[in-house]
């Protein structure tokens, strides 16, 4: 019962701020956070459960966020169904990456992951007959679609609003029934010890290859949305290594392999950055990194992790 | 037919030739002790035989099906379980889950999955430690911890990479009772170890390895003293 109150209360503070407030600064917060959150979660299916410490997940979103600009601009796909097709071009991409990177364990893993989103974003610099390179990509007006009788205003943040709120809450559901299910399980295994969790049967290769595609797939979702949000992508806006290690940030400071964890990572960074922003202008990054040093050495089971162990320990 | 054939298994590494021809068999519901000095190539053998490493010739075969070039899931999978000689439980995780991953690969249900553990967990005698992190547990029961693991494949061949290695006398004797209860239950085993008194009085059989290569076979009583073992251990040579 109580956890039944919990989910409610969560999505309850996910889905409300519209209905509250048409504040556009506040709106678009509550869309960055929530973009946040989505690619927290999405970085925490392979990195919090499995233990597999990518920096190169900026890949699989400016895949995304370009698979879906391209197929609207090129081809006039909606890009209702672009921003999908986003998700599973990512899936496409992850499936070499993967076969390529999990060959390596731990650090080496992680450099890999890093070169090869180097290596992607040079590519979309320099390919510009499919990318524009470094111009970029610009949507001007984006197609009318029909919600009864009404359509749709594109030019208000709500409807954005809630699309990313569904895509973070269908990423939050992903996580728990990856915590029940038997990947999940594997997963877990292969983080502690991935010698034992091949002798006892589990095949270690399948199980990351599979949900680093599942992982991907959220951050190509996150990308097709960037994209259609802010109507313009270029390769520095969604390729850099900063993307990739502000989702490592969000799934480790919120709490790792945990549902509600990525929600409160991405709440603490957003609103912490913006005010480190305004404080401090040209400074502000020194004391950003400074709070995620001090998050990460007294939290290190993160925020929620830190928290419900004191919950647990006082009961 | 044996249970396990292994022919001229050899594997070098560079121009080091850790195993050098060397053929065993495991019978059906047999407990054969794999001795040798530190250094002959005792671990490197169970590596070989469960994928983690790949023979640069010979063949084994299980039940009649050759297992090499299979990665260590699937070795594991056709019924060949391991534990290994430095213990790699799942840390972080209880007793439980520990073997509720392993179970996992025969039941999809969690419930199921669970109740398989608990029990191989009270065959082992850890069940008072169901719900201890596996870091917590002491050495002689993270050994039997892995065993349970092990069990939970189903296997159809038990490799034990020294098993009592650091663990006191009283400790010895319980892990001698538990491999042969194992036994009986029908499970054929492959035992490295170093405790000589144990490993002398459980087997059925002992094959040595010195240099990669068996330098004995047979009856444990007959093996140490067969001249050649004896100057293996000693250091010395054949007179």
């Amino acid at each position: 019962m109580t956890r039944a109150a919990a989910v409610a209360v969560v999505l309850l503070l996910m889905l409300a701020p519209p209905l509250v407030t048409s504040n556009q600064f506040l709106l678009h917060l509550g869309i960055t956070v929530l973009l946040w959150t989505l690619l927290g979660a999405s970085w925490n299916l392979l990195g919090g459960f499995g233990g597999q410490v990518s920096f190169g997940h900026a890949t699989f979103f400016g895949v995304g966020a370009y698979a879906t600009m391209i197929l609207y601009l090129r081809l006039g796909l909606a890009p209702w169904y672009g921003m999908v097709l986003g998700g599973v071009a990512a899936v496409a991409v992850s499936l070499p990456i993967g076969l390529i990177c999990f060959r390596l364990r731990g650090p080496y893993f992680s450099l890999s992951t890093l070169a090869v989103a180097e290596i992607v974003r040079l590519i979309a610099l320099n390919w510009e007959a499919l990318t524009n390179g470094p111009v970029g990509l610009l949507i001007t007006t984006l197609p009318r679609v029909a919600l009864g009788a009404r359509a749709i205003n594109w030019e208000s943040k709500v409807p954005f609003y809630y699309i990313i709120a569904a895509l973070a809450v269908l990423a939050m559901a992903a996580t728990w029934w990856l915590s029940r299910a038997r990947l999940g399980a594997y997963l877990l295994a292969i983080r502690e010890d991935e010698d034992a969790a091949e002798a006892v049967g589990i095949d270690t290769v399948r199980a990351k290859v599979l949900t680093l595609a599942l992982s991907a797939f959220f951050t190509g979702l996150a990308g097709g949305f960037y994209g259609l949000y802010f109507r313009y992508v270029d390769p520095d806006a969604v390729f850099p290594i900063a993307l990739s290690v502000e989702m490592v940030f969000i799934a480790v400071v919120g709490g790792l392999a945990t549902v509600i964890g990525p929600v409160i990572g991405a709440v603490f960074l957003t609103t912490i950055g913006e005010l480190f922003r305004e404080r401090f202008l040209v400074g502000h990054l020194i004391f950003y990194g400074l709070f995620m040093m001090l998050a990460i050495r007294f939290l290190p089971e993160g925020i929620w992790g830190g928290a419900r162990r004191v919950w647990t320990g006082r009961r | 037919m044996p249970l396990l054939t292994v022919t001229e298994l050899t594997k070098n590494f560079g121009g080091l030739r850790a195993v050098a021809g060397f053929s065993f068999t495991v019978e059906p519901g047999e407990i054969l002790g794999l001795i040798g000095p530190n250094g002959a190539g005792k671990t490197t053998v169970f590596n070989l035989i469960t994928g983690f490493l790949h023979p640069t010739s010979g063949h084994i075969f299980l039940d009649g099906r050759s297992v090499v070039g299979l990665r260590p899931h699937a070795v594991t999978r056709r019924g060949i379980a391991r534990t290994f000689q430095l213990v790699k439980p799942f840390p972080k995780l209880s007793a439980r889950e520990n073997v509720t991953l392993a179970a996992f690969i025969h039941e999809s249900s969690r419930r199921r999955a669970e109740s398989a553990a608990g029990q191989i967990l009270e065959r082992v005698g850890l069940v008072e430690k169901l719900d201890s992190p596996a870091a917590d547990l002491t050495l002689s029961e993270q050994k039997r911890l892995e065993i349970a693991r092990a069990l939970a494949t189903r296997p159809q061949l038990l490799l034990l990479d020294e098993p009592m290695g650091g663990l006191n006398p009283r400790e010895v004797d319980e892990a001698s009772t538990l491999v042969k209860r194992i036994r009986a239950d029908g499970v054929s085993i492959v035992l490295v170890e170093h405790v000589m008194k144990a490993i002398m009085r459980i087997s059925d059989r002992v094959v040595v390895i010195h240099h990669g290569e068996k330098i004995a076979d047979g009856a444990p009583d007959r093996v140490v003293q067969d001249p050649t073992v004896i100057a293996a251990y000693l250091g010395g040579r054949v007179a």
